[in-house]
């Protein structure tokens, strides 16, 4: 029965599509305003020349991404880092949340109170993160020198962030502290859809621990980890405040990210032109991703 | 007597040993802000103060200017999650209960915004709310955290409304009711536990977040806590029990709030991600 026609022929009250209006409106309206058209405001200024707050910008078709691609060195190196930066983010952090997950999934003494404890550093303000391990790595009484020293590894030393072969991985660091815990809770979700009466079965049957996670758990963790994999890129090309916080994308550029890089552009340099361009070449990777993505969860939503 | 399982014994005592290492930080960074300059100096990094330092928090307090940024968080949060979710939810029940045209395209839409990373729009946004006069305003940073806010949010709760049988909101119509009675009476108090999840979710984003303030708060007076924070750092950083006092005082509120409402933190974490 039609939920829209239902409503309307009443006089003195609001017909559905005036329902639909009202409830549908104020959300779409903030989303469509301060969401979609800045997104569609970033394509149009990538091929604009402007500076952010002159009334006039000017139309130069695609001489932004000519210069990122071919005269702008920082733009390269700011895309190598991107492209370890991932590589890295989509690998450690969910593997050493599935391996907690699996630990902690086990029926252990005082689990909740450890999974609280790995979980924490997620819900802390990701500023706040990059100004504590900033004090941690400290080159004189940050705490990471002070416990190599004490365990007699002066040689391991270093002026962690302001040493350029190793800043990109010591701020790596910070973030795999801070991410980890996420993708332990989304796993330990997924776990718990695992069939336990399954898992009896094959123990009955004489299957080893390992032979249970080879067989029963981890087939039944498939979507979980497509998730846990795509949430991870998708936060690894977002990572902004943690560079920011910590080293500003040096010494040397060594730290710097393509988030990181197209608001240096516009924001500090004023050349918002450059700076849509580097968003915009993000933004097609994103979508590469997201739209595959989507369509799978659509499917998956469809099936359920 | 039971056999112990040597296996879970080892697990638990790594386990143990790595939550150990996980929370030294939050150790540290407590200790340090106990300690006075000369004992920070001179101490092992895990030394206890010998007389805590408290008035490392009152300076920092004053010198960071604390109690400003700390209302402003406050006001803006509070403002942003229940007015936020709010808007998400009836616009989840509309897309969910009732037949509208297209409704399926304008759901992928919103959808997409889940995934963009709005840290790449900052420039835009800028311009954006420039234009609209609303540079240091409140209401300037409010309306684009709510409108990233809304597809996550608008995601969850379709969901949940989904769940419910069509065949109430049918009866209900029925009796005269129209959508906005049966969405406040009925499906409002139907979904307090997804709500809940998703104010404590929420909360704690909009409390950490930093880059939309950066661009668009600018005078110092409207700062949020991140932003005090960030100054404090570049202007203190070598007061280091102060700036250790700064990062708990900022850090804490949300660490607080996630410790008494972990459940229905973790519940809305997940509730968008994983399904079977």
């Amino acid at each position: 029965m039609p939920a829209l026609a239902s409503g309307a022929p009443k006089p003195g009250r609001l017909g559905a599509p005036w329902q639909a209006v009202i409830l549908l409106g104020p959300a779409l309206l903030a989303y469509g305003v301060f969401a979609v058209l800045p997104f569609l405001d970033v394509i149009r200024l990538s091929v604009m020349r402007w500076d952010g707050l002159s009334p006039h910008a000017a139309f130069i078709g695609l001489a932004n991404f000519r210069f990122i691609f071919t005269e702008d060195a920082v733009f390269w190196t700011a895309f190598g880092n991107s492209v370890i930066w991932t590589l890295l983010s989509v690998a450690i952090p969910p593997a050493i949340g599935f391996a907690l997950a699996l630990g902690l999934n086990q029926k252990l003494r005082g689990r909740n109170a450890l999974r609280a404890m790995f979980y924490l550093p997620v819900i802390i303000a990701p500023i706040a993160v990059a100004t504590m391990w900033r004090w941690m790595y400290d080159p004189f009484f940050g705490i990471v020198n002070s416990l190599l020293t004490d365990a007699g590894l002066q040689r391991l030393i270093q002026d962690w962030l302001g040493d350029r072969r190793v800043a990109l991985y010591a701020v790596f660091v910070a973030y795999v502290w801070q991410t980890a815990g996420f993708a332990m809770v989304l796993f330990l979700a997924g776990l718990s859809n695992v069939s336990p009466t399954l898992l009896e079965a094959a123990r009955l049957d004489g299957a080893n621990r390992a032979q249970c996670f080879r067989h029963v758990t981890l087939p039944a963790l498939g979507s979980t980890i497509t998730v846990v994999i795509v949430l991870s890129l998708i936060n690894s090309f977002r990572t902004f405040d943690i560079v920011y916080g910590m080293t500003h994308g040096g010494p040397a550029q060594s730290t710097q990210l393509l988030a990181f890089w197209a608001y240096t552009q516009s924001m500090q340099l004023h050349d918002f032109g450059h700076g849509s361009a580097i968003a915009v070449v993000l933004l097609a990777v994103t979508a590469l991703v997201v739209i595959p993505y989507l369509r799978w969860t659509q499917r998956r939503e469809d099936a359920a | 007597m039971k056999r112990p399982d040597w296996f879970l014994v080892a697990l638990w005592t790594i386990l143990v040993i790595a939550a150990a290492l996980w929370v030294a930080p939050f150790v540290f960074i407590l200790l340090t802000s106990l300690k006075t300059e000369a004992e920070i100096y001179a101490t092992t990094v895990f030394a206890l103060p010998a007389h805590p330092a408290w008035s490392n928090y009152a300076q920092a307090w004053g010198r960071g200017n604390f109690a400003a940024t700390f209302l402003n968080s406050v006001i803006i949060t509070c403002i942003k999650v229940p007015l936020g979710l709010l808007l998400s939810a009836m616009a989840a029940y509309a897309l969910a209960q009732m037949r509208i045209p297209g409704r399926n395209t304008v759901f992928l839409a919103i959808l997409f915004g889940t995934m963009i990373p709005f840290q790449v729009l900052l420039a835009p946004l800028f311009s954006l709310v420039n234009s609209l006069g609303l540079i240091n305003t409140y209401v300037g940073v409010i309306l684009p955290y709510i409108a990233f806010g809304v597809p996550y949010q608008v995601f969850v709760l379709r969901g949940f409304f989904r769940h419910v049988p069509k065949e109430m909101t049918e009866a209900a119509l029925l009796d005269g009711a129209n959508h906005l009675t049966i969405f406040w009476r009925i499906f409002l108090p139907l979904s307090l536990p997804a709500l809940a999840a998703l104010v404590i979710l929420d909360f704690v984003a909009t409390w950490n977040e930093f880059a939309m303030a950066l661009v668009i708060l600018q005078d110092s007076g409207r700062w949020t806590l991140p932003l005090g924070l960030m100054s404090f750092q570049g202007q203190f950083a070598s007061a280091y029990g102060q700036l250790n006092a700064a990062i708990v005082m900022t850090v804490l509120p949300a660490a607080i709030v996630y410790l008494i409402f972990q459940r229905y933190f973790i519940g809305g974490l997940t509730a968008g991600a994983v399904k079977e």
